[in-house]
C-alpha cells in the first residue's frame, strides 16, 4: 500500500473518524460534568456510538485496501 | 520469518506479504515454523469455526448438565457465563423485542453473541486465526438476521402487514412510493452493513497489529520499542472483540424489533 493513492484515502478516512469520535467524546464529557450520577449511562451510550462511527470509518478503510495496487 | 519465495521482493512488498499472509484464509495451517496441510474441504478459517463451535457446545453443554443436576448456586466461571447470558437475554433481547418475542428469539441472540465473541477471542490467541475476519463468515451471520427480519415478519404478521409497514400513513401518494422503495432497500442495506461492520473491525485490528510488527521486520532490532505499540493495539483488539459482539447482537435485535413491531 505504500506510495499509492489508497494510502492517502485511508489517511483521510482517519481524519473523519477522529473528528467524529472526538466530538462525541467532548459532548459526553460535558454531560458527565453536568451530572456525575449519570456517568454509567453516558459511558455506555458513548461506547456504543463510538463503535458505530468507527464502523463507518472501517468500511472505507476496507475499500482503500481493495484499491491497493491501482492508482498512482 | 522470510521464506524463500519472498527474497526477490522489495522491503515494502515483503512487509505487505507478511501482513496479508497472516490475516487471510489459507489452505495450510501455519503454526510457527510448521505448516500443516489441511485436507481438501478445509481451510484455516473453516477449521477455526469448527473448533470454536465445538468448544462452545461442549462448554455450555457441560454447564447446563451441571446446572440441572445440582441445587447450589453457580460459582466461578459458571457464574460469569450465567451473568452474560442473563445480560444478553434481558438487556438486548427483551429490551428491543418486547416480553414475548424477546423470550422466543433469545436463543438466536444468545447464539449470535457467544459465537461472535468466541470467534473474535480465538483470533487473539497466537495459534488460532479469526473466523470473523472473513467476509463470508460475517455475511452468513447477517443472512440469519435478514431471514428473521423478512420471513419471520411474514410468518408473524402476514405478508400484507409486512409490506404495509414500509408505507407510513399520513403521507401523500407519490412520496409514499419513494419511501416504500427506500425502506425496502433499507432492509437489505441494514443486514449488509451488519456483516461489513463486524468484518471490517476485526480485519482492521489484525492488519494494524501486523503492520506495527512489520516495522520490526523493516528496521530490525533497533525498532524494539514498537512492541509496546503492538501491545497497545492488542489490548484494543480485546476491547473491540467484546464490543463488536455486543454491537452485532444489539443491532440485530433492534432491526428485528423495528420490523416485528412497526410503530411509525
Amino acid at each position: 500500500m505504500v506510495g499509492s493513492l489508497a494510502a492517502v484515502g485511508a489517511g483521510l478516512v482517519t481524519i473523519g473518524a477522529g473528528l467524529g469520535i472526538g466530538l462525541l467524546a467532548a459532548k459526553a464529557m460535558e454531560g458527565i460534568a453536568r451530572q456525575p450520577e449519570a456517568t454509567a449511562k453516558i459511558q455506555t451510550a458513548m461506547l456504543i456510538a463510538a463503535a458505530l462511527i468507527e464502523g463507518v470509518a472501517l468500511f472505507c478503510a476496507i475499500i482503500c485496501l481493495i484499491g491497493i495496487n491501482s492508482g498512482a | 520469518m522470510a521464506s524463500g519465495a519472498t527474497e526477490g521482493l522489495s522491503r515494502a512488498e515483503q512487509v505487505q506479504e507478511f501482513v496479508m499472509h497472516h490475516v487471510q484464509d489459507a489452505p495450510n495451517w501455519h503454526i510457527g515454523p510448521i505448516e500443516i496441510p489441511l485436507p481438501e474441504f478445509l481451510t484455516v478459517h473453516l477449521l477455526m469455526a469448527i473448533i470454536g463451535t465445538s468448544f462452545l457446545t461442549w462448554l455450555f453443554g457441560s454447564y447446563y448438565r451441571k446446572r440441572i443436576s445440582t441445587e447450589k448456586a453457580p460459582s466461578g466461571f459458571h457464574n460469569a457465563l450465567e451473568t452474560l447470558v442473563l445480560f444478553v437475554r434481558d438487556e438486548i433481547s427483551i429490551a428491543y423485542l418486547g416480553e414475548k418475542d424477546g423470550k422466543r428469539l433469545a436463543p438466536l441472540m444468545l447464539s449470535f453473541f457467544f459465537l461472535i465473541l468466541t470467534f473474535n477471542l480465538m483470533g487473539i490467541i497466537p495459534v488460532f486465526s479469526t473466523v470473523t475476519s472473513n467476509l463470508s463468515a460475517t455475511a452468513a451471520l447477517a443472512v440469519l438476521t435478514f431471514v428473521v427480519m423478512t420471513f419471520g415478519t411474514v410468518l408473524k404478521n402476514g405478508p400484507k402487514a409486512f409490506f404495509s409497514a414500509f408505507m407510513p400513513h399520513g403521507i401523500p401518494f407519490p412520496i409514499n412510493i419513494l419511501i416504500f422503495f427506500l425502506e425496502f432497500l433499507g432492509v437489505f442495506i441494514k443486514a449488509g452493513v451488519l456483516a461489513l461492520r463486524l468484518f471490517a473491525n476485526l480485519l482492521a485490528g489484525h492488519i494494524a497489529l501486523f503492520s506495527v510488527l512489520g516495522l520490526l521486520l523493516t528496521y530490525g532490532a533497533v525498532a524494539f520499542p514498537v512492541i509496546f505499540l503492538g501491545l497497545f493495539v492488542y489490548m484494543l483488539e480485546i476491547l473491540v472483540a467484546f464490543l463488536q459482539a455486543y454491537i452485532f447482537t444489539m443491532l440485530s435485535a433492534l432491526f428485528i424489533g423495528q420490523v416485528f413491531h412497526p410503530e411509525h
